[in-house]
């Protein structure tokens, strides 16, 4: 289970949480404000008040111990500088995530150590572009891949020892045996870079090699299913 | 019996097509100033008007000839036409006969053929009463050739060009908003004269050793004084005079200022709206173009998107930094409230334009922009950003399409990337399109290569495709498995090989560039084949 901490003071932490599994994931919601700290330990999630300009303080939180996960959700660029600074002082290996509220602030986070950045205005521009220049992909998209309905996208990683270690892509036939539909591969030789099940028909599958696979949950699961059973065998 | 023969014709007229077309075409001819059509017929008469100036000019060097005379005549011709059709468009008589006719036939009075004629004329007669007219009708005048004095009226011909001109009518506006300090200035400068041509003449009189030996002497002398001109033909002599006329030119300097100033700064106010028509008018000519509303952060980076695509849009934000970012960027900008009608209805909400986005950062003022646009427009697209999810309702109930949050849709990227970066990527590079696989929609047209086929024969693999889905309204698909509701139809996931396809299906592709544009071409080409095909059939 990776801990995750949220630092931040808007909706957007919330949000994001509401959204992460649960089950993964050990989420603790940090905030600088008792009283919404207060407010948000009464929707059922762990929280913590501290003052994220102190080192202790992250210590305490478990920065630098064992939180694997920090996003950094507060409004302010400037904070959010400077607690990736902070944190990533603390601990090398720390995946860190920021929002940035003006696009001058994306190269100074990664400067400060973060590892991905997220602009929700540019994210909710494209959102709207796409309604507007191809209103039928992005309805669907709404409802399906980013709504809660059951059509989701997923990645499986193959384990080591797999039944489906030398298999041609091409006989994957995941669109007959479980309905899913095959998006792309990583090839785990060549790199993280994500390749299109399209042009990869003549790849050979190998153990660590993700699946990205879209399709209704169920069959999600079970597909992950066979995936590992047969590992274990 | 002649009452009943008007109505008659009233009635048929309010129902023939064929009047309803010509009145529109002569309407876009001469008077829509949005019409194409318009521009130019200004031009051409423009030309005309300049053409027979420049006859009168050589029949004044050489004499008439033949030529000249049919071009005048043709000149005359156009003109009087003109004058007629502008009568006819200017009121609808059948309109004013019927209604008088109908409220008559309600009240169960009796219907006055007379005065309903009346009413008629009087119309028209305005019509001829207005400035423009009555220049149009001097400018056709000189036409009549017996009566040499009529030739005064030449210069009504370029009066005319005012009317196909927008420059002049700007200056008689400029002139028009600053009556009131005009007003003053002249009533000043009447003084000024007065005062100044009496003392002139007390002081100059010819007993007294001066040149002014009339009252008009003494004000013509006053107002090339007054306006800096100085011809020296009359010059003073006396002490007297010459006080005067230092205390003249003194105040002819300031006069002369304060008028340039009032028109300096007319014109910078009118700058402003001269600019706003300006891309009015450059809007006028799209159509299906995007009408921005909020120049912030969204805004931003949606107008850069429709930029690159080639989408033309309008954008209208209140704040004057925005408008300048804007407008530095090459954009169309409009500095105004996008929650006022006349605002939105200008920048074309009713013509041309297929989408209203509201970005502005306030969920107050987006819910407010929403509306009005909604009710300006019943159909136009409204998608709305929202920044407080308690708003979503309430954007949905002012009128938007589709509202989007960008917390929400940030928030769960990032919950995403954390669970599953690699699909999060996948995710991300389609709809950025920044891969070279994109996510395409292909409808399937009534007759097209597409329709009534079979998904196994149509090989989507063959063609370097991932078939996604469909998405369809057709209830024939009801039975299928994988059916998602999306927005009043219906998307069916991955459907089975004998799943067939209807015409209005929309089927989702998932590919490269290369290969959904061929499929696309594919398709267009079989459509224009079985088109062509029927022709020949029909031939």
């Amino acid at each position: 289970m990776q801990r995750i901490a949220v630092f931040g003071d808007n909706s957007f932490s919330l949000e994001a949480v509401s959204r992460l599994d649960l089950q993964r994931f050990d989420v603790l919601l940090v905030e600088t404000d008792p009283a919404r700290a207060e407010q948000a330990s009464a929707q059922g999630y762990k929280t913590r008040a501290i003052d994220f300009r102190n080192d202790e303080a992250l210590k305490s939180v478990g920065i630098g111990r064992d939180v694997t996960i920090l996003f950094c959700f507060y409004s302010q660029d400037c904070d959010n500088v400077f607690l990736t600074i902070s944190a990533r002082a603390l601990d090398k290996n720390l995946k860190i995530i920021a929002i940035v509220e003006n696009p001058e602030s994306a190269p100074k986070l990664l400067a400060a150590g973060a590892d991905k950045i997220i602009d929700p205005y540019q994210i909710c521009a494209r959102k709207i572009h796409e309604l507007v220049k191809k209103p039928d992909l992005a309805h669907l998209l709404e409802q399906t891949v980013f709504g809660r309905s059951d059509l989701n996208m997923a990645e499986i990683t193959l384990p080591k020892g797999t039944n489906l270690e030398n298999t041609q892509v091409s006989e994957l036939k995941l669109s007959e045996r479980y309905n899913l539909i095959l998006i792309g591969i990583v090839n785990q030789t060549m790199g993280t870079e994500l390749h299109f099940a399209l042009d990869e028909k003549a790849h050979e599958l190998n153990a660590g090699d993700v699946l990205v696979v879209l399709g209704p949950a169920r069959e999600i699961k079970s597909f992950k299913k066979e995936v590992d059973d047969v590992g274990t065998d | 019996m002649l009452t009943r023969l008007i109505v008659f014709c009233a009635y048929w007229i309010k129902a023939s097509v064929r009047y309803q077309t010509s009145k529109a075409f002569f309407y876009n001819l001469f008077e829509n100033p949005q019409s194409r059509l318009r521009s130019y017929f200004d031009i051409f008469m423009t030309v005309l008007v300049m053409g027979s100036m420049f006859t009168l000019i050589h029949e004044v060097d050489h004499g008439a000839t033949p030529l000249t005379e049919a071009l005048e005549y043709f000149v005359v011709g156009v003109f009087v036409v003109e004058y007629i059709v502008r009568a006819w468009l200017y009121s609808d008589s059948h309109k004013i006969i019927l209604e008088r006719y109908e409220k008559a036939q309600y009240l169960a009075i009796p219907f006055s053929l007379s005065q309903t004629l009346a009413a008629v004329m009087v119309k028209k007669i305005h019509y001829m009463g207005s400035p423009l007219a009555l220049i149009d009708l001097m400018a056709i005048l000189p036409g009549y050739r017996p009566l040499q004095i009529l030739r005064v009226f030449f210069i009504f011909r370029l009066f005319k060009l005012f009317r196909y001109s927008n420059s002049i009518k700007l200056f008689a506006d400029v002139l028009a908003s600053k009556r009131f300090e005009l007003y003053t200035l002249i009533i000043f400068m009447g003084f000024l004269l007065f005062i100044a041509s009496t003392a002139i003449y007390l002081f100059e009189n010819p007993r007294q050793g001066g040149q002014v030996g009339q009252l008009f002497d003494a004000f013509y002398w006053a107002v090339v004084t007054l306006a800096a001109v100085g011809y020296g033909d009359i010059t003073p002599q006396t002490t007297g005079g010459k006080w005067v006329t230092i205390a003249l030119i003194l105040s002819g300097i300031w006069v002369l200022s304060f008028f340039t100033s009032i028109i300096v700064a007319a014109l910078q106010d009118k700058l402003h709206s001269l600019r706003e028509n300006k891309i009015l008018t450059e809007l006028a000519r799209y159509d299906n173009f995007v009408i921005i509303c909020g120049f912030g952060r969204v805004g931003q980076e949606i107008a850069r998107q429709l930029f690159k695509d080639g989408q033309k849009f309008v954008i209208i934000d209140n704040d004057e930094n925005h408008v300048m970012t804007a407008k530095q960027r090459g954009f169309l900008a409009l500095h105004n409230d996008a929650s006022q009608n006349e605002v939105l209805e200008n920048a074309g909400i009713n013509h041309g334009a297929a989408a209203v986005l509201c970005t502005t950062g306030d969920d107050v003022s987006n819910v407010y922009i929403a509306l009005t646009c909604r009710a300006l427009n019943p159909q136009i697209q409204i998608v709305s950003r929202v920044n407080n999810n308690a708003n979503i309702k309430k954007l949905y109930q002012a009128g938007a399409n589709s509202v989007v949050q960008p917390y929400e849709i940030a928030g769960m990227l990032t919950a995403e990337y954390v669970g599953q970066p690699v699909a999060f990527e996948a995710i991300m590079g389609i709809l950025n399109e920044e891969k070279q696989t994109l996510m395409a929609t292909l409808e399937v047209y009534p007759d097209s290569l597409l329709e009534n086929q079979k998904i196994e024969t149509l090989d989507f693999k063959q063609r370097k495709l991932t078939l996604l889905g469909v998405i369809s309204s057709n209830p024939v698909h009801q039975k299928r498995r994988s059916r998602y509701p999306v927005h009043n139809q219906h998307f069916y996931f991955n459907p089975e090989p004998d799943f067939q396809l209807r015409s209005g299906d929309i089927v989702v592709v998932l590919g490269r560039q290369y290969s959904i544009g061929f499929l696309h071409d594919q398709i267009e080409k079989s459509r224009l084949q079985i088109k062509m095909g029927r022709k020949h059939c029909n031939a």
